[in-house]
C-alpha cells in the first residue's frame, strides 16, 4: 500500500502544475497549431515568438526545435532590483509584491506571468519553479546564466530566511503574513510549519486533556466540589 | 645626418627621463640630481636650469605652461615653464613615485607610486583627488588616453587596469590580463601602455618582447610589432600622427616601425646605454631620448629620408585586424570630397598615396599654417567640412592640421546595404532579416561566410570559404545573393553571385560580372528579381536565373540603397541639396514587370540631422523606413503616383518600457511583420548588433498621437489614458484599413486579403463605438463630439449606427440618439454625409 500523502500539494506536484504556465518561444521550425486539453496553441512560424505552455516549450527545446525567451523578470537587472527590495531594511518585513492582477477577463485561465510580456519588477507565483526549469533546460537562451542563477539562489535564501523568521512567532494563535510568497516556497515550508503547528497543538492538547481528565475524575469522585470552589475563590481574588 | 650623434650630458649619471611640451618648443629632462633642464627646441644653447630641492626624479610630464615631476621621495611637484620656478607640491606619497601622466587638457595628473593606490590629482586644485584602489600590487606606469577619460594603469602583477574617469567616481572598466609582464617597480624594462593617437587602440610591451596593440572597443588583441628586440622593451612612443612607432629595448636597441604594415623600418645600432624614455617632437622629424646614464640625445632627421613622408601625412588609424576601411566595407563608402571623411579620423589609402606623390602642399599638415598655433589655445583647430570640430582628431594630437581652402561641397548620404553591419572584431553581419542571417569572418587571406536560417526545418544552414571576400548579401526564402567589390590587384571585377536554396534540378547558382570599374553600392533580392545599384549610377535588374532584364540610369545619384518586394523595386538616391547642406534623399518605386512607376523621385521624409537606418518592405508589401531617431514610418497610398505619404507607425523613444528613464537602449530594425515591429535591442550605446546573435524582440505599433501620462495611478488619469488609447487605436485601425484596401484595389489580391478589409473596417468602427461610449459617459454637453464620432463610422449597412444609437440610449442621451437615428436614415436613403460637411 502506498504511504498516505501529506495534506496539501507536495513540491513535485507544484512543480508539475507550473508547467501549465505559458512561456514565449521562438520556434526554429514550423508547426501547425495544436488542439490541447489546456486550449489551442498558436501555429509556430519561425522566427515569430509564440506563447506556449511550459511543458510543450521544454519538449520542443529538448528536441532543439525552439528557443525559449526568458521572461523579463528573469533578467539580471530585474532580479537585482527585486533582491534589493527584499534586502532593503525599510522593506525587510515584506516579501516583494506579486505582479498586478490582469484586468478581469473570462477567457484566459493562465496569464502572461512567464511570457515575454510579463511584468518585469515582480515575481509571479511560480517564479522558483519556472526559474529553475528554464535555467536547467534552456541554459543557452540566457545572456548571463551564472548571474541569474546566483541571484535566484540569493532570492530564495533571503525569502526563505524571512519565512523562517516569521515562524519564530508561530504560536497556537499566531499568524504570518505571506503575501507574495510563491507556490514552491509554500510547498517547501508546509511540512515544517505543519509539523510545528501540529506539535504545538499536541503540546497544548496534553495539557488540556490532562485538565479535562482531572476534571472528570474529580466529578466522579464527587469530593472535588469543595476544592474546585477553592480554586474558583483563588481565581476571583 | 646633420649632426654627429652626441649625447648631451643633462644630469648626473643615472636614470633620466624627458618630455616634450605639446607645442614642441621645449624639452624637459629630469634625472638623479637636484636640477631640471629645459631645452629650447632647435637651439644649441645651454638649457635653462630649474634648481629644485628634490633629487632622484623618476618621471616628468608637461603641458605648454607647466611640468609635473615625480621624485623618489614621494613628492609630485608642479613647476611653471613661464617663470621656470616651482609652483606647488601637488601630492605626497609615502613611497617613491614611479610614473606621472597628464591628461590632454592638463587638468588631471595621475601618479603611480609604490603605494597600492593610484592618485589622480587636479593640477589647479590639489585638494581634488581621486584614488584608484582596485589593483593588488604597486603600480609601475599610468597612461591617460587621448581624450583623458580613460586611464591605463600597468600594475606589477602583470595586469593592465582600465579606469574610466569620466564620472565623479572613477570606475574600473576592464582588467586586461596576460598583456604585460610582471615587473618590479624599479626595473628598467617597461610595461607602459601607449595609446595610439587615434584613440581606438593602445599598445604595450609584452613578455615576448613584442609591442602588442589592443582595441579600445572590445579589448581584443590586434596587430603586433614583433621581432625587433632581443630583450625587454624599455621605452616606446607613437609618432604624433600615429604612422610610426619608436621602441627601445634593454639590449640597447632602438627601432622605428611603420604602423600600417607593422614593418621594421630601421634599427639603430649606435645606442650606448639603455634608453629609458623616448618622445617624438610634435611636428618635426626629431626624436629625443634619455638613457640610464644621465644623457639626452636629440636626434634630428630621426626617420630616414625615404620614410620621412610618414611623418607628414594625416592621422593614421591604429593597426586593427579588421578595420572598416573604405576598401572593404560598403557601409563606409569612399567619399571623394576634399579633406577628411565626415568622422574626421581616417583618410583612405589612396589619399595618402596622393599626399606622398604631391609632397607637402595644402593637403598635408605641415605647410600653409597661416595661424601658428603656438600656445595650443585651440583657435587654429581644424574644422571639417560640416563646420564642426571633430572631437576625436583634436583630442588625438596637437592641433596642427588646418582646413584647406576649398569649395563648399554638399554632404551626401552614404550608400548602405539594408540589414548589414560594419566590421566589429573580425566579423560582421552581411544580412539580418526574418528569414535568417548571413555573417562573415575575416581570415586575412579569405573570408568564411555562414548562412543561418530561423527555420531550420525548411532550409539547411550552410557555410563556405569565400575567396572573393563578399561584402554584401541579401537573403530570402528562395535564395541568397552575394556581391563583392572589384579588386585592383587581381583585376577581378565586381561579381554578383546568386545561390538558390532549393531546386528540382541540380543547383543552378550563377555568377555574373559587372563591367570593369563598376561596383555594387547596394542590392536587393526579391521573390522574382534581383536589383543592384552601382557606382556608375545604373540600376541593374536581373531575373533569378541571372538574365539581365533591365538597365537604367537612376535619376537621383549617387545611390543610397534599394529594396524590393516581388516586382516592386524601390531605389533611394541623393537628390538636390537641402537647406542644411545635406542632400535630400529621393526614392522611386517601380514595378519592373509592368514597367510602371508608382512613385517617381518622391522625398524620403527624414528630419534634419537624421539618417536612414534601414529600409525594407513589410510582410504585406508596404515600404517601411526606420531612422536614427528611432521612428518607424510606413508609406501609405504608394501605388498611386503622387499620393504617397509617410505615416509614423511607432516612435520607439515614447515606448512604455523606456518611460521609467532607467533603460538606455536603442533598437536595430529588422522587419515589420504580423502587425508588429521586429527588432534587436541594443544596449549600452551600441549602434549595431553584434555577436553572439541577440534574440529578436517584437513591439506593437503605437502611432504617436499623444504622449501618454506615464504611470498614471489615479482614476482620472486612467480615464484619460484610456481615452488616448482609444484615439490611437482609431488612427491605427484607419491606417491599416487604408493599407489593406489599397492592396486589394490595385493588385490581384487573394481571397484572404479581400476578406481582411471588412474585418479592418469593423475594427475602425469598434474603436469609434468605444470612443462614443466614453463621450456619452462624460455627459450631455459632449453630445456634439459624440455625433461627430458617429458620423465617422465606415459601415454602410447601418448596423454600427444602430449600435451607436443603443449606446446613446443606454446613457439616456435622447437628443444624441435622435440625431444618430437621423444620420442613419440619411445614409440609408443614400444622402452621403460628405455633402453635409
Amino acid at each position: 500500500m502506498a504511504p498516505p500523502l501529506p495534506p496539501g500539494l507536495t513540491p513535485s506536484e507544484v512543480g508539475f502544475l507550473c508547467e501549465m504556465e505559458h512561456v514565449t518561444v521562438i520556434p526554429r521550425q514550423t508547426l501547425d497549431g495544436l488542439e490541447l486539453l489546456g486550449g489551442p496553441t498558436g501555429a509556430l512560424k519561425p522566427p515569430f515568438p509564440t506563447p506556449l505552455p511550459l511543458w510543450l516549450a521544454l519538449l520542443l527545446k529538448k528536441q532543439r526545435r525552439a528557443n525559449i525567451t526568458p521572461p523579463p523578470w528573469l533578467s539580471v537587472e530585474a532580479l537585482t532590483q527585486i533582491l534589493d527590495f527584499e534586502t532593503d531594511e525599510r522593506t525587510a518585513e515584506l516579501f516583494s509584491p506579486s505582479p498586478n492582477l490582469p484586468p478581469a477577463t473570462t477567457s484566459a485561465p493562465l496569464g502572461d506571468a512567464a511570457t515575454a510580456r510579463a511584468q518585469a519588477d515582480a515575481l509571479p507565483y511560480h517564479w522558483l519553479e519556472i526559474g529553475h526549469l528554464l535555467i536547467t533546460h534552456a541554459a543557452d537562451d540566457f545572456d548571463d546564466l551564472d548571474a541569474v542563477r546566483k541571484l535566484l539562489r540569493d532570492l530564495r535564501e533571503v525569502r526563505m530566511s524571512k519565512l523562517r523568521k516569521g515562524f519564530e512567532v508561530l504560536d497556537a494563535g499566531g499568524g504570518v503574513k505571506m503575501n507574495g510568497v510563491g507556490g514552491m516556497e509554500i510547498a517547501e515550508v508546509r511540512g515544517f510549519v505543519g509539523g510545528v503547528v501540529d506539535g504545538l497543538r499536541r503540546l497544548n492538547r496534553s495539557r488540556e486533556e490532562s485538565r479535562k481528565e482531572r476534571e472528570t475524575e474529580e466529578r466522579e469522585n464527587g469530593l472535588g466540589s469543595s476544592s474546585y470552589r477553592d480554586d474558583e475563590d483563588e481565581d476571583m481574588l | 645626418m646633420a649632426a654627429r650623434l652626441r649625447g648631451r650630458p643633462a644630469h648626473a649619471p643615472g636614470p633620466t627621463y624627458l618630455s616634450y611640451t605639446p607645442n614642441g618648443k621645449k624639452l624637459i629632462t629630469v634625472g638623479v640630481n637636484g636640477a631640471l633642464r629645459v631645452f629650447q627646441h632647435g637651439s644649441d644653447n645651454e638649457p635653462a636650469i630649474i634648481d629644485v630641492l628634490t633629487d632622484g626624479h623618476t618621471a616628468v610630464a608637461s603641458t605648454n605652461d607647466f611640468i609635473v615631476v615625480g621624485a623618489e621621495d614621494g613628492s609630485v611637484t608642479k613647476y611653471s615653464l613661464l617663470t621656470n620656478s616651482m609652483e606647488e607640491i601637488l601630492v605626497r606619497c609615502s613611497l617613491p613615485v614611479r610614473d606621472v601622466s597628464l591628461s590632454k587638457d592638463g587638468e588631471w595628473v595621475a601618479v603611480a607610486s609604490d603605494e597600492l593606490a593610484v592618485k589622480v590629482v587636479n593640477t589647479r586644485d590639489m585638494t581634488r583627488i581621486m584614488h584608484l584602489r582596485d589593483q593588488s600590487r604597486p603600480v609601475k606606469h599610468v597612461s591617460f588616453d587621448v581624450s583623458g577619460s580613460t586611464l591605463a594603469v600597468s600594475c606589477t602583477d602583470g595586469i593592465v587596469y582600465m579606469y574610466s574617469l569620466s564620472s565623479e567616481q572613477p570606475q574600473l572598466i576592464k582588467r586586461v590580463d596576460g598583456l604585460i609582464k610582471t615587473l618590479e617597480t624599479d626595473a628598467e624594462a617597461n610595461a607602459k601602455v601607449a595609446w595610439h593617437p587615434d584613440g581606438r587602440a593602445f599598445a604595450a610591451p609584452t613578455a615576448t618582447r613584442d609591442f602588442q596593440c589592443v582595441a579600445r572597443s572590445d579589448w581584443q588583441r590586434q596587430k603586433a610589432f614583433s621581432g625587433g628586440h632581443r630583450a625587454d622593451i624599455s621605452a616606446a612612443a607613437w609618432s604624433p600622427n600615429g604612422a610610426l612607432l619608436a621602441t627601445a629595448g634593454v639590449d640597447k636597441s632602438l627601432c622605428i616601425w611603420e604602423t600600417r604594415s607593422q614593418r621594421l623600418l630601421k634599427s639603430y645600432d649606435d645606442v650606448q646605454n639603455t634608453i629609458l624614455a623616448i618622445d617624438w617632437h610634435p611636428t618635426d622629424n626629431v626624436c629625443s631620448y634619455t638613457n640610464n646614464n644621465g644623457e639626452l640625445f636629440i636626434r634630428e632627421d630621426f626617420v630616414p629620408g625615404e620614410h620621412a613622408k610618414h611623418l607628414r601625412i594625416a592621422l593614421q588609424p591604429s593597426p586593427m585586424n579588421n578595420d572598416p576601411l573604405s576598401e572593404i566595407s560598403g557601409n563606409a563608402r569612399k567619399q571623394l570630397s576634399n579633406g577628411d571623411k565626415p568622422n574626421g579620423v581616417r583618410r583612405s589609402a589612396e589619399d595618402q598615396y596622393l599626399d606622398d606623390l604631391l609632397g607637402p602642399d595644402a593637403m598635408s599638415e605641415d605647410e600653409m599654417d597661416f595661424i601658428e598655433d603656438d600656445d595650443g589655445a585651440g583657435y587654429a583647430e581644424e574644422m571639417n567640412h560640416v563646420g564642426k570640430r571633430s572631437a576625436v582628431t583634436d583630442a588625438g594630437r596637437p592641433a596642427k592640421r588646418h582646413a584647406p581652402f576649398a569649395a563648399w561641397k554638399p554632404q551626401i548620404h552614404e550608400a548602405f546595404q539594408p540589414g548589414s553591419t560594419p566590421w566589429r572584431g573580425d566579423r560582421r553581419y552581411l544580412c539580418l532579416n526574418m528569414t535568417g542571417f548571413v555573417w562573415t569572418v575575416n581570415q586575412d587571406t579569405h573570408h568564411t561566410v555562414t548562412v543561418e536560417f530561423h527555420d531550420r526545418q525548411e532550409h539547411r544552414d550552410f557555410h563556405f570559404t569565400d575567396p572573393y571576400k563578399y561584402d554584401k548579401a541579401s537573403l530570402n526564402e528562395k535564395g541568397t545573393l552575394f556581391s563583392c567589390r572589384p579588386s585592383t590587384q587581381t583585376q577581378q571585377r565586381a561579381i554578383l553571385y546568386y545561390r538558390p536554396h532549393e531546386t528540382w534540378t541540380t543547383r543552378t547558382d550563377w555568377r555574373t560580372q559587372l563591367p570593369a570599374g563598376e561596383e555594387v553600392t547596394s542590392m536587393s533580392l526579391s521573390e522574382s528579381c534581383i536589383v543592384a545599384t552601382t557606382s556608375k549610377g545604373y540600376v541593374r535588374i536581373y531575373s533569378l536565373f541571372g538574365l539581365p532584364l533591365k538597365v537604367y540610369r537612376q535619376k537621383s545619384m549617387p545611390a543610397v540603397t534599394c529594396a524590393s518586394w516581388r516586382d516592386y523595386v524601390m531605389t533611394v538616391g541623393n537628390g538636390p541639396v537641402d537647406g542644411d547642406g545635406t542632400t535630400r534623399m529621393l526614392y522611386t518605386v517601380d514595378n519592373v514587370r509592368r514597367d510602371e512607376l508608382c512613385q517617381s523621385e518622391d522625398v524620403v521624409a527624414l528630419r534634419e540631422g537624421t539618417e536612414l537606418r534601414n529600409i525594407f518592405f513589410s510582410d504585406k508589401g508596404d515600404p517601411c523606413i526606420y531612422d536614427t531617431e528611432g521612428v518607424l514610418l510606413i508609406l501609405l497610398h504608394w501605388r498611386t503616383p503622387g499620393q504617397a505619404k509617410w505615416v509614423p507607425l511607432l516612435d520607439t523613444k515614447t515606448m512604455d518600457r523606456l518611460a521609467s528613464g532607467r533603460k538606455d537602449e536603442t533598437y536595430w530594425p529588422v522587419a515589420v511583420a504580423n502587425n508588429k515591429f521586429h527588432c534587436i535591442i541594443l544596449k549600452g550605446g551600441d549602434v549595431y548588433p553584434h555577436f553572439p546573435r541577440p534574440l529578436l524582440v517584437d513591439f506593437d505599433f503605437k502611432i504617436p498621437v499623444s504622449s501618454f501620462p506615464a504611470g498614471g495611478v489615479e482614476d482620472e488619469d486612467k480615464d484619460v489614458a484610456q481615452q488616448r488609447n482609444l484615439e490611437e487605436q482609431y488612427v491605427r485601425a484607419s491606417l491599416q484599413h487604408a493599407l489593406a484596401s489599397d492592396l486589394v484595389d490595385s493588385t490581384n489580391s487573394t481571397s484572404a486579403q479581400r476578406a481582411e478589409v471588412p474585418v479592418l473596417e469593423r475594427d475602425v468602427d469598434k474603436a469609434l463605438l468605444q470612443l462614443l461610449a466614453a463621450e456619452c459617459r462624460e455627459g450631455e454637453e459632449r453630445g456634439m463630439k459624440a455625433l461627430e464620432i458617429a458620423s465617422l463610422m465606415r459601415d454602410r449597412t447601418g448596423k454600427m449606427l444602430e449600435a451607436a444609437g443603443k449606446i446613446a440610449a443606454r446613457f439616456q442621451r435622447d437628443i444624441l440618439g435622435e440625431k444618430i437615428t437621423q444620420l442613419a436614415e440619411r445614409r440609408l436613403v443614400g444622402l452621403v454625409d460628405e455633402e453635409d460637411m
